[in-house]
């Protein structure tokens, strides 16, 4: 089996996002591997130490993406591939699946894992576009991975109501939860290793495309301004009769927060 | 006048409150209004789907329509998309949404938007939405005639009075997935509900004490279908299992609305549960650095307060 | 007596006994080296005090009695093996004797009665022993034949001696001396035997006998005497009674200037060390040859797993038993551990590449086919330490367990990979945020909002540094500790600032366990935050950090005058910069944190602060001061869960609960949240507040 994963380097969550005059304040900002990515990335090396598979990683933009690469290969990953571009700058969910589109067509892959979704973006919408470019089945939200042969795998995906068991025929794209799997965390041989291997580098041209063939001229969205979120409303604190403080509590929960 | 198809959220046969929330926001901006409805044995909805704000109801009722697959329902929605001419589709926040909306852009070649808040029709379309775990929002221009959007859960408020007409429009069955076979829906085997997938996580912790605690506890759980989890202290004291554990070491949970029931809020528990949309919290100690988190904080002792929100909740939601 | 028979019996005793320690020296010397040969005089000193003085055996409060017995044992012996030497003299000259210890000299006489009473009280305290072993049984204690049969040789040696003199003694004083016995007999201090109660009380249990049956007795006692020491000698480096030999060169060679061996600094760049699997320890060849002669020189007292909390808390940790299993993988691959330095020699003056490769082929095959952590030691059993130095402060022959364990755990954690998941998050909050619980490092100074305190960056010039550390920057408890101190310091007018953003954990609890690679990492950047700033005077609340700055950034270049809180603040008191006013009501007591006690000797200054702002009684703790009972935090294991046995935070909450007081007051951010949670655990966080000394300071600031 030969699979492709997707790593987008991203925003570090953990750390407080201020934004100046519509735009996010870069200063201080630290960028890593989206979560949801990495998990996709345990998920293929899982498959790859357990079913002998074969893994290639692919990054799109980013910039410097070498860290996160080298973190992937320490985890297990084999190849990989980074595309970048200055007219990738603006790019959509839809020209990522393009991009990401010529990647796949350009090698023999039996399975793409992307996260579920990117943690910058929050989109969620690229792995799923890409199996639509590609005609391929895909299932989103995925929980669970098992091979049943060659040419079909059991992927448990989280729906609404349930854990939905289904049968996807290869090749195929699945989008993966971080509650898949904790991925492993990369340590010294390995980071060691990742250094010596090569990242092979391309831009569109390279790629076999070009800005206008994917549509980077005209991106179906872009983002205009960032603004704000409200603060955590945290420490709305009731004191007094329990009877009183818990009905007014639980009256907020359904009417205030819609929660209930 | 702008067209807009809205997604009916259908749980169990059951029309979800989300599907007028959209229609009534539609409406607000002066769209013509349908709706698209795929499952199993459904038809007899229409006349609700109506109500609920539409003019048109596109209806897709076949048994194999029983078992949520994105692909079937994609087709019925982009086939419904066609045949009403619409600049745009909205759908309801669910998992399912989420993996048929992206699906139906593709298909359209129109913009797609997830967790939208706002949304404004005009020479520029534009939608605000929350991005980076919700610590920004992002105004986002669309640039194509179509847009495909999904509502965050409770962005749009339902109108009242709110009323459309019956319109039916049978769509064919569409043509079943037969590369992603959804073979079953299982849940927990335990059935227990998993921490990961609930809406809503209510968690035990030290103020529960004894046995007796975490059985009154896992009552409110189980009265919310809830998830039930703990704090680190009542897995290592031995009343909660390790799975159950959220925190730092344990699982990382982002449900609706989290309970901490009688945990202090441990730097370690609060790392675990801080992405939750809402965290209502009860403790006794008013100092408890849980409350410096909680949306809503209730300062008293569970074991009074706990049987007082179970009643209170049944109340709320009968 | 018979030279011929004493001739042969020395040669072939002392040729066999040659032989194995030559065997055992040669092992030692194939290990990895040591730096241990400097500052004699301390060493010496060491020696005297710790080993000849028997420190730790009769200085311990909560073993003294057995601790008398085992010293006066020691010394009978010491006494006792100058006589043996004139004995063995006797074979070869009738009435040797050593220059001085003769009739001639008073010594001689003193010498004389010191080893007869010697020889008394060590036989009294032999049958003490065997009263300990077969009817009290101390749980610490390993009942094995080799025990009892060592105690039955010493036995034999005294009571061979004593009846030896004693037949002397009836031989010269009731039967006219037949045989021309040689005894002191000077006019001026009488005869030996009026100095030797002992022997004389023994010799009137024989005096019946008979003349003949008395020389027959003295002959057949010299021999016996002669005969159990070379025999005892032989068995000596068999089994752990090697401490006999041992122990005196073990505490000679212990660490200086820091209690234990410092991790060492690992080359991670150096690929030749990850071909040789020689990053930490992986292989028992791996040991250095001081911790080899450990091994030779644990006695399995077991007085380390008695104060151990992780065996007092049924973890599976044992660590005479570790030692043991250790030594005997040593002593089992003796041969392959000889063969393979032999071999690295041959390769250091190798110079083809091709015949290089073989001989590391070879190396590679003489490691042993046992994994030492598996096979060896379980797992379980490695990481349930707390690097808490309990057992290490308590051995009486200065082992050092914690090192070892550090260092196996560096090879699980860097060539096996094989660590408690479990501690992923906190590596990963280490790694991209600096602290273990993986929070935004942008956050790091909230805490200090609003309350005037200057940050490095805008305003580097300060007296000292305020290191906050991780849970006092980000742990809500321990927030309110850093306040504390910020009011202390602000009230006495010192000029100090903190890092802010700039500063990161200091790898403390990764190193720990064995991640060597985001240790050095973290603490390459604060160093050169550190040094950038050029930062000399550091305060820290908390002891990890202590430790962590002043002993093992050094290695990494990051040299600083680093003091604990409550240290600094008590010279604050003492310069009268600050006043403290009685304001604590209730009763109080101290939990001496491991690395601010036992690692780094801080004792004094947290009593007396606390001491002075209490209102109420102060009560000392069962286990305190350098035998404090660790809160179950270090060594990484806040980071880990604990599901085996009780919990050792309980364990320590419960003795606090019975020392009945109000109020516990602690050093250090960990012990802080493992205490409080084991008061709420037995819901007595209400009676007893868990207070850090800065706050009780705070609080009482006339």
């Amino acid at each position: 089996m030969k699979i492709l994963t997707t790593v987008k380097k991203v925003v570090d969550v953990e750390l407080n996002i201020h934004v100046q005059d519509g735009a996010i304040v870069e200063d201080g900002l630290q960028y890593v591997i989206n979560a949801w990515d990495e998990s996709g990335v345990e998920a293929a090396v899982q498959l790859k130490e357990n079913h002998g598979a074969e893994t290639t990683l692919v990054s799109v933009g980013g910039g410097d993406n070498t860290d996160i690469i080298r973190r992937c290969y320490a985890m297990g990953i084999e190849k990989g591939i980074h595309v970048d571009d200055p007219a990738l700058e603006k790019a959509d969910s839809f020209i990522y699946a393009r991009v990401l589109q010529k990647v796949f067509e350009k090698g023999d892959y039996d399975l793409v894992i992307t996260g579920k979704q990117a943690q910058d973006t929050d989109n969620g919408q690229t792995g799923i576009i890409l199996a639509e470019y590609l005609g391929l089945p895909c299932v989103s939200n995925v929980v669970g991975i098992e091979v049943i042969d060659d040419t079909h795998l059991k992927v448990t995906r989280s729906g609404d109501t349930g854990d939905e068991i289904v049968e996807l025929a290869l090749p195929a794209v699945v989008t993966v939860d971080v509650s898949i799997n904790e991925p492993r965390l990369p340590q010294m041989r390995g980071l060691m290793m990742a250094k010596k291997k090569p990242i092979e580098k391309m831009d569109l041209a390279a790629l076999g495309t070009s800005a206008e063939e994917i549509g980077c001229a005209a991106p179906k969205s872009e983002v205009v301004e960032f603004m704000p979120t409200e603060k955590r409303a945290g420490g709305r604190k009731f004191e007094g009769e329990a009877a009183d403080i818990t009905a007014e509590v639980v009256k907020l929960l359904a009417e205030e927060a819609k929660v209930l | 006048m702008a067209k807009i198809l809205v997604v009916a959220d259908i749980k169990q046969g059951v029309l979800k409150s989300s599907t007028t929330e959209l229609l009534s926001k539609a409406r607000a901006l002066g769209a013509e209004t349908a709706v698209v409805a795929m499952g199993s044995g459904i038809a007899p909805l229409a006349p609700e789907l109506a109500k609920a704000g539409s003019d048109t109801q596109y209806i897709a009722d076949d048994a194999s329509l029983e078992l949520f697959s994105a692909g079937p329902y994609a087709a019925a929605v982009v086939d419904a998309a066609g045949q009403f001419g619409a600049d745009m589709v909205w759908f309801g926040f669910s998992e399912s949404s989420k993996a048929v909306a992206p699906r139906v852009a593709a298909q359209l070649d129109a913009a797609c938007a997830t967790e939208i808040t706002d949304v404004t029709l005009g020479d520029t379309v534009e939608v605000i939405r929350p991005a980076i775990t919700n610590k920004v929002l992002q105004r986002v221009k669309i640039n194509t005639d179509r847009l495909v959007a999904v509502v965050r859960a409770g962005a749009f408020e339902a109108d009242e009075g709110i009323t459309g007409s019956e319109n039916v429009v049978q769509l064919a069955a569409p043509a079943p997935d037969t590369k992603a076979v959804v073979r079953e829906i299982v849940s927990d085997t335990s059935g227990e509900i998993d921490l990961g997938d609930a809406d809503i996580v209510v968690s035990v912790g030290r103020g529960a004490r004894n046995e007796a605690g975490v059985e009154l506890v896992h009552e409110l759980a189980k009265d919310l279908d809830a998830a039930f989890g703990s704090s680190r202290a009542m897995v290592d004291a031995g009343f909660m299992p390790h799975n159950k554990q959220v925190g730092q070491t344990g699982r990382i949970v982002a449900p609706s609305l989290y309970m901490a029931i009688g945990i202090s809020g441990a730097i370690q528990h609060l790392a675990g549960m801080n992405g939750s949309k809402v965290i209502m919290a009860v403790n006794k100690d008013p100092e408890a650095p849980i409350f410096n988190v909680a949306d809503y904080g209730i300062v008293g002792d569970l074991f009074e307060v706990v049987p007082i929100l179970r009643e209170e909740i049944q109340k709320v939601r009968s | 007596m018979n030279p011929l028979l004493m001739s042969v019996l020395l040669i072939v005793a002392l040729g066999v006994f040659a032989r194995t320690m030559i065997g055992k020296i040669r092992l030692l010397q194939a290990l990895q080296p040591a730096e241990r040969v400097n500052h004699i005089a301390e060493r010496v000193k060491n020696m005297l005090v710790l080993a000849v003085g028997q420190k730790r055996l009769i200085g311990r409060r909560r073993e003294r009695s057995s601790g008398i017995m085992h010293a006066f044992i020691f010394w009978g012996f010491c006494v006792l093996l100058i006589r043996s030497i004139m004995i063995y003299g006797e074979a070869f000259q009738h009435g040797f004797t050593l220059p001085l210890l003769n009739e001639a000299h008073l010594a001689g006489y003193l010498y004389t009665a010191l080893k007869d009473v010697m020889e008394g009280i060590v036989l009294a305290m032999i049958l003490y022993a065997f009263y300990r072993r077969i009817i009290v049984r101390p749980a610490r204690l390993h009942n094995s034949f080799e025990a009892y049969l060592v105690l039955a040789l010493i036995g034999i040696l005294m009571i061979s001696d004593l009846l030896y003199d004693g037949a002397r003694y009836n031989l010269t004083q009731l039967y006219h001396n037949p045989a021309g016995i040689h005894f002191f007999n000077n006019p001026r201090y009488g005869t030996e035997f009026a100095w030797t109660p002992v022997a004389t009380g023994a010799a009137s249990l024989i005096s019946h006998l008979g003349m003949k049956a008395n020389m027959a007795l003295m002959t057949a006692m010299f021999w016996l005497h002669i005969c159990t020491q070379l025999v005892f000698l032989n068995i000596l480096p068999l089994g752990k009674h090697f401490h006999v030999i041992t122990a005196l060169p073990n505490v000679f060679l212990k660490s200086l200037g820091y209690p234990h061996e410092k991790p060492k600094l690992l080359d991670l760049e150096d690929e030749a060390a990850w071909e040789d699997e020689s990053l930490g320890i992986n292989h028992i060849h791996q040991l250095n040859w001081k911790q080899g002669l450990d091994l030779y020189t644990c006695t399995e007292c077991g007085r380390c797993k008695d104060v151990c909390p992780a065996h007092v808390t049924e973890k599976p940790l044992n660590l005479f038993e570790f030692n043991d299993r250790l030594k005997h993988e040593l002593l089992a691959n003796a041969d392959k551990v000889i063969q393979r330095f032999r071999l690295a020699a041959t390769l250091a003056q190798c110079s083809d590449e091709a015949g290089a490769e073989k001989i590391r082929e070879r190396m590679a095959a003489l490691n042993s086919e046992k994994q030492l952590v598996d096979d060896v030691i379980a797992e379980d059993t490695l990481w349930a330490c707390t690097t808490c130095r309990a057992c290490e402060e308590v051995c009486p022959v200065t082992i050092e367990h914690v090192p070892r364990i550090v260092a196996m755990r560096q090879g699980q954690t860097l060539m096996a990979e094989a660590y408690p998941k479990e501690l992923n998050p906190a590596l990963k909050g280490l790694e991209r945020n600096g602290n273990p619980w993986g929070i935004g490092y942008d956050k790091r100074a909230d805490w200090a909002e609003g309350l005037g305190v200057p940050i490095m960056a805008e305003n580097p010039d300060v007296d000292y540094l305020f290191w906050v550390g991780c849970a006092g920057s980000f742990d809500d408890r321990s927030k309110k500790v850093s306040k504390a101190i910020v009011t202390i310091l602000q009230k006495a007018g010192v000029r100090f600032a903190i890092l802010g953003t700039e500063e990161k954990c200091t790898g403390d609890f990764a190193r720990k366990v064995g991640n060597e690679m985001l240790y050095q990492m973290s603490a390459q950047e604060n160093i050169e935050t550190l040094n950038g700033y050029g930062v000399k005077k550091i305060i820290t609340a908390c002891p990890h950090c202590l430790n962590t700055l002043k002993h093992e950034y050094p290695q990494l270049g990051g040299r600083y005058d680093v003091t604990h809180h409550s240290v600094f603040i008590a010279q604050l008191v003492t310069s009268g910069r600050i006043r403290i006013e009685p304001s604590l009501a209730g009763a109080l007591t101290y939990h001496d944190p491991c690395y601010l006690g036992r690692y780094n000797e801080v004792f004094d200054e947290p009593r007396s602060l606390v001491q002075a702002a209490a209102k109420g009684v102060y009560k000392e703790l069962d286990r305190c001061g350098r035998e404090s009972f660790c809160c179950g935090a270090g060594g990484g294991r806040m980071w880990m869960e604990e599901t085996i046995g009780k919990r050792i935070n309980l364990e320590r909450a419960e003795e606090i609960v019975s020392c009945q007081v109000a109020n516990v007051a602690v050093g250090c951010p960990f012990c802080l949240t493992m205490i409080e949670d084991g008061m709420k655990e037995l819901e007595k966080e209400e009676e007893i507040r868990t207070l850090d000394i800065a706050e009780i300071v705070a609080q009482s600031l006339a």
